[in-house]
């Protein structure tokens, strides 16, 4: 049964491909095109998927639509840095000026069913290169729930919130499909979204 | 005539763009979805980023090749799907290997083979490595001014990342497989704003109509 909906930028390596093709959750994936978006009835679904690609100057102009979605009890992943706040309780990104490698370590704040099982080491490195899974950091809304954290300063990098009946779960650097093929406990995270998307905004 | 850029309402793009390192760079910042006919008048270069989505370009396309036809300069960077749109685009998928540098003994695979062209009085051939998205091969008559070998696994014949054309249109295209507006703008690999810092001027001086590299001066006088 098809309940999210994933916007397609056109990015071949941006790991969506790979994402769609997985018999376990590509069958409930409907992808729209960033500017058809305005064509699709979001009640149809529970989740939505924002990507880093996103024109985000685009989605805030329909930033009363996607929060009446989530008020009325759906769920929004949304990955990247914020330029263009498109929902309550997301603000701009901030760098970390001439960070370095111990800067870009991510820490584990709390517990959270997407990361279960997955080491946080396997989000710091791909590859023995960091600064993929986050380079920055947000501002949390109030009452926000800090899951991961950046480097010794523990710099605010993915956050959970209500909003209404719905949640958003914010990460604050590249798309977690992009670590599909990682061939470590990285992989983990889309499954288990995907099962935290079905399990629906009580979990 | 001046120097434009598209941009896609990304946050990369809105760092790399319209961020205080390079926003005076440029003379017209248009945001892509809202380009409309009469935008490019007067504008002698006009800058396509790496990964603004391809939708809007395939939509935009008849005035991206009015520009081409009027003479004007059109660069094209990664991920923008040029094959689906740019004359003479001829485009090979790679998978992208990020990580080539942590290897011992690592050299890089990409070489600049026209260190003369103008381009590189203005940009360190050092700042043109970091990685690259897929090869291309130039059309007949175009300079290829980056190459690589061909891929160890036999996916390619080799390839080139960067090449000038001026013979596809009757405007100038310069395509390159090369992000360094996403990495720029996303804080991620130094060499692309040490590229930037760089090639944006030489794209205000082309606009300007002042680039005009050694070989072609001395063919000219």
């Amino acid at each position: 049964m098809i309940d999210t909906l994933l916007i397609d930028c056109e990015q071949p390596e941006s790991g969506v491909p790979d994402m769609i093709r997985r018999p376990d959750v590509g069958p409930r994936i409907m992808t729209v095109g960033m500017y058809d978006f305005d064509r699709v009835t979001l009640d149809d679904f529970r989740a939505l998927l924002v990507s880093m690609h996103c024109d985000q100057l685009y989605l805030s102009g329909r930033r009363d639509r996607i929060e009446a979605f989530v008020r009325a009890g759906g769920t929004v992943l949304a990955s990247g840095h914020v330029a263009w706040p498109f929902l309550s309780g997301l603000d701009h990104f901030q760098p970390i000026p001439d960070y370095r490698v111990a800067d870009l370590e991510v820490r584990r704040e709390r517990e959270h069913p997407v990361w279960r099982g997955v080491a946080p080491q396997d989000l710091t490195f791909r590859r023995g290169v960091a600064g993929f899974y986050g380079r920055g950091w947000h501002r949390p809304p109030a009452g926000a729930t800090v899951i991961h954290s950046l480097g010794p300063r523990r710099l605010p990098l993915d956050f959970s919130y209500a909003l209404g009946r719905g949640r958003v779960l914010f990460h604050g650097g590249n798309d977690l499909w992009t670590y599909l093929g990682a061939g470590n406990s990285a992989e983990r995270m889309i499954p288990q979204l995907f099962a935290w998307i079905g399990a629906g905004a009580d979990a | 005539m001046s120097l434009a850029i598209l941009h896609g309402g990304t946050y990369y793009h809105a760092e790399a763009i319209l961020g205080a390192r390079y926003r005076d760079r440029f003379e017209r910042v248009i945001y892509a979805p809202d380009l409309k006919p009469g935008d490019l008048d007067g504008v002698g270069v006009l800058i396509v980023p790496d990964r603004l989505n391809p939708s809007l370009l395939r939509r935009h396309r008849p005035l991206l090749l009015g520009h081409l036809a009027r003479g004007g300069t059109l660069v094209v960077f990664a991920e923008t799907q040029a094959h689906a749109w740019v004359p003479g685009v001829d485009w090979t998928f790679r998978p992208t290997n990020f990580w080539w540098w942590r290897q011992q003994g690592a050299t890089p695979a990409q070489r600049v083979v026209r260190p003369d062209h103008e381009l590189f009085r203005f940009v360190d051939p050092a700042a043109t490595i970091w990685h690259f998205h897929g090869v291309l091969r130039p059309p007949p008559g175009a300079e290829a001014l980056m190459v690589v070998p061909p891929e160890p696994g036999g996916r390619d014949d080799g390839g080139c990342l960067l090449y000038d054309d001026r013979v596809s249109t009757k405007g100038r295209l310069i395509v390159s497989t090369l992000d360094p507006f996403y990495h720029h703008g996303s804080h991620f690999m130094p060499a692309t704003t040490r590229f930037l810092d760089g090639f944006l001027p030489w794209a205000q001086a082309v606009a300007r109509g002042e680039a005009v590299s050694p070989a072609r001066a001395a063919a000219s006088g």
